[in-house]
């Protein structure tokens, strides 16, 4: 076959760079070199910051009702304006936003962590377990995850009602978010089992456990942390879509979704109200998006990014 | 002399725009296709790469050109630029006439006319080279129609069932229906060329189409394609990186390196008078399946330059011992060699010095290692791996939830063999035979296996707890064919050879110091080690194979197909490399490769199997000189050899058919269903193939499993190419 | 072939049968009616409405098991899937319901096929070129859109539009007007009681259809028989179009099945903003009136949907692919 990557070139360019350097160094500098991913870190950072230290940039807080201005358009006193109820925007966007990210990124990591736990276990124990366990991540796929939404969080049950709606949420997102991801790690780790320096590793009596370790969880970490990104996004979305229609995130708790669902009804009277969660869920779910793209040139071992970028000038 | 290739040196001096010119009217009127000045370069992520940069040639009516070269050398390129298939990317200068018509610059419309018509072409890879959602006849029948609109759909299909059975295609009228998955690797090859002589062109290139295939089956796609040949008078252009295919069916050749011809000339310049250090490099690599040849292969050190640079002296210069200063001023022209015939051209300012000198001297190949084991006789030496009917079945299920038995695959059935000290065993047979299952069979080294594995005295029976075991693994190690999948891409260098040695609790200082050893042990820069595996080259990532292989000193390294992945002037290398390990380390190797040249090159003793049995066994010279099994003489006939008078002479046995499936074994004998002798023997006599089963026994050292082991060989079985 | 399709068949029955069971006990823990019948004025006393919901087999003392088993016998003996706390059949209003829904997502699900195929086709043709990265840029965008949100602008649209023209064009709620003389005034009803949710759902449900079909076009446009068939002459278009178009469409029919949740879930969205009251609304006013019999009953459709589409790609799959027929 044509071989499209030519040996020679790679070699030459490895000396060129000669000083051997560590292996998150690498992936760090190919990720800064995606301008369009680092400026989606960068719009993510901002909006986390925005949502611990926000409050700082008003005196009111999401409680508090101000009689004076009920249902106003931004102003010096409410920056953003304030709800039908009175209560300062900003308060509660900085809440929202909060409340978003903490469901994102609980849900994405967990999610990563149980897909990994779950997906390797099937590859390396194989047969009946892997069968049992296909069945099941099957079964579950199955199941319509907004109908198990709508039934755990209408909280009629005593025992749920306990938990802060957000929490509620959180659990049952995670308990349908894993499946996908975790097929994906089960034929990687697969796949990675049968390659050659797996082999090798084990006729030379390196132990199992070692094994997994030193080859089969780097291997598929790229992957982690890509779906890591995609996790986070989904759950924001998906809290936002749920608590539009009001079966995820109920008042007296807060989020994005809350905020825009809440303000759909007066859109034309009320503008800012929609627009402005609107746009925050915009700015943190499209930053994700743009750094999904870096991450994975970053992690992609096969990646000729060292080339493509420092020439990048020269192909037309 | 069918393609003439213009003898010009004056030519070279002048501008591009010249040679054009001249080369449109020295052209020979009665070439079919004419190559002049090509140019071909490709915008990179890392550049401009010139991969192709200036071939000419003509080819004559009814003639045969080979192109060779090792891989990147630009012979896909130039077919490719021939048929216009590369990309609209690709920058494509110079000329390609065909009939004197020019094709260059013609839009995708126009060159459809041509291709497939008057030019036509098989690929490489048979396995993806047909679309998998239909069937072979509506894919030949596609073929005639564009060709001809008005053609009847009784006609096309007639036709193609011709077709089908001219490339020796059983029950071709059935088999229009199947579809590809259907058919074996040799099969979709045959009709790969079926479709590609549909509409009878007048020029037939062939780019390396039987290198994925086994060597019975490549003898039977050669003498497939020569039959087309001979039916279409096509003439066909041939681009193969192995000497020896070409070596019988070329006219002329012209070898490749760099995106560059260096030398062209008649098959018999080529390969009796090189005149180019590349070519007698090549020569030299390659090692004989004909002859017991005990001298070291020419290594040639080095890659080839990255075509992204420009060239400025001679492209060869970095890996030619005799290089000098010189060389690298001028790119030296291609010009008619002193004392040649006309046609003889070499690109290399030296060439008139070369005439009639030894590659071996000139290339410095290393004297032939002397092992201490050399004068010791076979008996008086220690076994280190002994096998005891070892089998390994394969149940055959089918169906996704209730999974049904639907038979067994016997991929081992009892195999017994055993390997002294200082010495190399090698398994060959065709592809599904069972080599790499024995030799993970041993790898295994497990005490449910069926059959007795014995590692330097230990007994896989005994070997319940891991402390024997993790002992044993001392013992063997394995280096696999492909050096890429064998290095996980994410260690160094130092952190795959450092696992061995850690796994052992070895103390940090010493692993860093057997590291240094083992770097120089096989031949790297010990200041390497600090890098990851795709910085090296293919060659070099097999060396840190080895290197890992040896690093807890095993007595026995199995190697898989070790150099099967790698292009022949780094194979010659690594082949050297290995035959000096086995002497200075006093190694056991037991080995599994297809190429049978490799196979007498570097081993003492071979064992031929089919469909998981050994047929016959012996010394390697023995075996190879005077094989008893008709499967052995099949296979040995099938090698092709880099020297055209005797390929042209040989007498070439051509198996039938594939390999059977290993569900429908046959009782008796495995190899009834092609084998040669039986189709001579008289009806009588066949009875006792087909009922009992040969057992391999003993002749002197060679042990064989025939009963007819100086039979006859059926006349239709047997070609010869004058 | 069709044993094989049986045995799928047989183990998503097994599938449905466990994964609405684990429903049932979800909402039997989770779902109290009787806590929203304390809310009624006059209050019932608890009683009173332990005793009728007896009689409507919502028995509030029994424990989880019992009632399950009680369901569950009801659904094997009758088919009987229970009753709502307001004591309607859940079998009586599901055919309606399913009907409603069905009739609302065929025509975007069908849309939705043909017109992401097509423009991942067009789009792989224009590699890289503006309509390329256009279209593409849309689907990603796509998906950082909750799809309740994207149906409420396109509402919010077509509001706009009825607004500019000023007369009522689309209907952005309900579906259909009451009282509607039959013929073509009601017909003319209908398309504009469809065109905007049907809109909607087309328009951001394409996405990842384009993406998919033009990634696995582009990745076969190069392959090795598109050469081969170039080579004999066909021209690029041609040969991409006969050769690589029909093997890259193998993965597409694959992964129709696991869009087959999507579409139900968004499905449920689409009924929320623009009002249709099919099984999405169905089921979301039964959970906020805590109706464990309709809730579960809607599970075991998605499932069953779900299962449906499996099987549909299983087959579709088998149509394009020669290589799975064989066995
Ligand atoms: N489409 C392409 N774009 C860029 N570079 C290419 C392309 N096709 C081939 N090349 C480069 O052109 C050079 C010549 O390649 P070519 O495929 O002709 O080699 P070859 O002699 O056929 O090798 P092999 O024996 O591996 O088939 C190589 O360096 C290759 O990387
Ligand atoms: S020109 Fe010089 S470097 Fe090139 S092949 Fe001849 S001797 Fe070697
Ligand atoms: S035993 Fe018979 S069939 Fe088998 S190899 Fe010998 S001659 Fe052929
Ligand atoms: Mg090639």
């Amino acid at each position: 076959m044509t071989n499209l990557i030519d040996p020679v070139a790679e070699i030459d360019e490895a000396r060129a760079a000669d000083v051997v350097i560590g292996k998150g160094r690498i992936i760090f500098r190919r990720f800064m070199r995606n301008k369009t991913a680092v400026a989606g870190l960068a719009i993510f950072l901002v909006l986390f910051a925005f949502s611990l230290f926000g409050g700082f940039l008003t005196t009111w807080d999401k409680e508090t009702i101000d009689p004076l201005n009920i249902g106003m358009g931004p102003s010096p006193e409410h920056l953003l304006g304030t709800s039908q109820a009175g209560i300062d925007l900003l308060a509660l966007v900085v809440e929202g936003t909060r409340v978003s990210i903490l469901i994102g990124l609980i849900v994405g990591g967990l999610s990563v962590l149980i897909s990994a736990v779950y997906g390797c276990s099937m590859a390396f124990f194989g047969g009946k377990v892997d069968s049992v366990m296909l069945f099941i991540l099957e079964a579950l796929i199955m199941m319509p995850a907004i109908l198990v939404v709508a039934v755990a969080t209408s909280g009629g049950g005593q025992s749920l009602k306990e938990l802060p709606s957000w929490l509620l949420l959180i659990a049952v997102l995670l308990f349908f978010s894993w499946m996908g991801t975790a097929r994906l790690v089960r034929s990687l780790a697969m796949s990675l089992m049968q390659r050659d320096y797996v082999k090798a590793a084990k006729y030379m009596g390196v132990p199992s456990m070692r094994i997994v370790r030193r080859h089969l969880v780097p291997n598929i970490g790229s992957l982690l942390v890509l779906d890591f990104t995609r996790g986070i996004t989904g759950a924001i979305l998906a809290e936002v879509a749920f608590s539009y229609i009001g079966i995820g995130i109920k008042l007296p708790d807060v989020s994005l979704g809350v905020l825009i669902g809440g303000a759909t009804g007066q859109v034309s009277s009320f503008p800012w109200m929609f627009w402005v969660p609107l746009t925050v869920m915009f700015l943190l779910t499209g930053s994700l998006a743009m750094m999904n793209d870096g991450l994975r040139d970053a992690f992609d071992p096969s990646s000729t990014s060292i080339g493509r970028a420092s020439t990048k000038k020269k192909t037309k | 002399m069918s393609s003439d290739i213009t003898t010009q040196p004056s030519v070279v001096e002048r501008q591009p725009a010249d040679r054009l010119r001249d080369a449109g009217l020295y052209a020979p009127g009665d070439a079919v296709l004419s190559v002049r000045d090509l140019n071909v370069r490709f915008n990179s992520e890392n550049g401009v790469v010139h991969a192709v940069r200036g071939v000419d040639f003509d080819l004559m009516a009814g003639k045969t050109l080979g192109i060779v070269g090792e891989s990147g050398s630009g012979k896909s390129v130039t077919s490719m630029a021939i048929m216009g298939l590369l990309p609209e990317t690709a920058d494509i200068s110079g000329s390609v006439r065909f009939k004197g018509k020019e094709l260059l610059g013609l839009g995708d419309k126009a060159m459809c006319r041509h291709r497939g018509s008057h030019i036509a072409m098989v690929f490489q890879d048979p396995l993806s080279s047909l679309t998998p959602v239909y069937t072979v006849g509506h894919q030949i029948i596609e073929a005639l129609t564009v060709h001809n609109p008005g053609m009847s759909s009784r006609a096309k299909e007639a036709r193609a069932v011709e077709l089908l059975a001219m490339v020796g295609i059983p029950s071709p009228q059935a088999r229009l229906k199947s579809f590809p998955h259907e058919f074996s690797g040799g099969m979709r090859q045959r009709v790969m060329i079926a479709i590609a002589i549909a509409n009878d062109p007048r020029v037939l290139i062939a780019d390396e189409p039987t290198t994925a295939l086994d060597v019975t089956i490549q003898a039977q796609v050669l003498e497939v394609l020569h039959a087309a040949q001979e039916e279409t008078g096509a003439a066909v252009v041939m681009i193969t990186h192995d000497l020896g295919v070409v070596a019988g069916m070329a006219d002329d050749i012209m070898v490749m390196y760099a995106g560059k011809p260096v030398e062209t000339g008649t098959v018999e310049d080529i390969y009796y008078r090189p005149r180019m250090p590349y070519t007698l490099g090549l020569l030299g690599a390659v090692p004989r399946v004909d002859t017991s040849q005990k001298s070291s292969l020419v290594p040639i050190e080095g890659t080839p330059p990255n075509l992204i640079n420009a060239v400025t002296g001679c492209s060869f210069a970095a890996r030619c011992p005799l290089a000098s200063d010189e060389c690298r001023t001028a790119e030296p022209a291609l010009l008619a060699v002193d004392g040649g015939t006309g046609g003889h051209r070499a690109a290399c300012i030296k060439s008139g010095t070369l005439d009639g000198v030894d590659a071996h001297r000139i290339f410095h190949a290393p004297p032939v290692p002397v092992s201490k084991f050399d004068g010791v006789s076979r008996d008086g030496r220690a076994t280190v791996l002994e096998l005891k009917d070892v089998k390994k079945y394969f149940p055959l299920l089918k169906g996704s939830l209730f999974k049904r038995r639907i038979g067994t695959v016997k991929a081992v059935d009892g195999l017994s063999f055993d390997i002294r000290e200082g010495e190399c065993l090698s398994i060959v047979g065709e592809s599904g035979c069972g080599k790499t299952t024995t030799l993970l069979e041993i790898m295994e080294f497990h005490p449910d296996q069926d059959g007795e594995v014995v590692i330097g005295g230990v007994s896989n029976k005994a070997a319940t707890d891991g402390k024997t075991k993790q002992a044993m693994r001392k013992e063997m190690q394995m280096v696999f064919q492909d050096p890429t999948g064998a290095l996980d891409p994410r260690f160094t260098v130092y952190e795959v050879l450092a696992e061995p040695l850690e796994n052992l609790g070895m103390p940090k200082d010493a692993i860093r110091k057997r590291i240094m050893e083992l770097m120089r042990l096989v031949g790297l820069q010990p200041d390497h080690v600090n890098r990851f595996p795709n910085q090296f080259s293919g060659g070099q990532r097999q060396r840190i194979g080895i290197a890992r292989a040896l690093a807890v000193n095993p007595k026995l390294v199995v190697l898989d197909e070790p150099v099967s992945a790698l292009d022949v002037s780094v194979q010659a290398g690594v082949i050297n490399l290995l035959d000096q390990l086995r002497a200075e380390l006093g190694l056991s190797y037991l080995m599994v490769a297809h190429d049978l040249s490799v196979v007498r090159h570097i081993s003492n003793r071979v064992a031929v199997m089919y469909l998981g049995k050994i047929v016959e066994m012996g010394d390697v010279d023995q075996v190879f000189d005077n094989p008893r099994h008709p499967y052995t003489r099949a296979l040995l006939s099938a090698i092709p050899v880099p020297d055209p008078e005797l390929e042209r002479t040989r007498e070439r046995i051509i198996l039938q058919g594939d390999l059977p499936s290993p569900l429908d074994a046959p009782q008796g004998c495995n190899f009834a269903t092609r084998c040669p002798v039986f189709a001579a023997l008289p009806r009588e006599k066949r009875d006792k193939c087909l009922t009992l089963e040969p057992a391999l026994a003993a002749e002197e050292a060679q042990q064989f499993a025939c009963f007819f082991p100086d039979g006859e060989i059926d006349a239709d079985m047997l070609v010869v190419h004058a | 072939m069709l044993r094989y399709l049986g045995k799928r068949a047989l183990i998503y029955v097994v599938m449905i049968f466990l994964t609405t069971s684990a429903g049932y006990f979800l909402a039997v823990s989770s779902l109290k009616p009787a806590l929203l019948e304390q809310e009624k004025i006059p209050r019932p006393t608890p009683e009173q409405v332990a005793n009728s919901f007896r009689l409507l087999g919502l028995d509030p003392n029994l424990n989880p098991w019992e009632r399950y088993v009680q369901w569950l016998g009801g659904i094997l003996t009758r088919w009987d899937w229970g009753r709502s706390p307001n004591g309607a059949y859940v079998n009586a209003e599901f055919a309606d319901r399913v009907m409603i829904s069905t009739r609302l997502f065929l025509a975007s699900i069908i849309l939705t096929l043909i017109i992401g195929v097509a423009l991942g086709v067009y789009s792989a043709a224009r590699q890289y070129k503006f309509q390329d990265r256009a279209i593409t840029s849309y689907s990603y965008l796509v998906h950082i859109l909750p799809a309740p949100i994207a149906y409420f602008l396109v509402q919010l649209g077509a509001i706009g539009v009825n607004d500019a023209v000023g007369e009522r064009i689309f209907f952005v709620t309900g579906i259909s007007t009451p009282g509607i003389e039959p013929g073509w005034p009601a017909f003319v009803d209908l398309v504009a009681h469809y065109a905007v949710p049907t809109f909607a759902m087309t328009v951001f449900g394409w996405a990842g259809y384009q993406i998919a079909q033009r990634q696995y076009l582009l990745d076969n446009v190069n392959a090795d028989f598109v050469r081969t068939a170039r080579a004999k002459g066909l021209t690029r278009n041609h040969a991409i179009t006969r050769h690589a178009l029909r093997v890259s469409f193998i993965p597409v029919a694959q992964s129709i099945a696991f869009t087959i949740p999507a579409i139900f879930t968004g499905g449920f969205f689409a009924e929320a903003i623009f009002a249709w009251p099919g099984v999405g609304l169905w089921s979301i006013d039964a959970i906020g009136k805590q109706d464990v019999n309709v809730a579960t009953a809607m599970l075991a459709y998605g499932s069953v949907i779900f299962a449906i589409g499996a099987i549909l790609a299983d087959f579709a799959t088998t149509l394009v692919d020669p290589r799975v027929r064989a066995q």
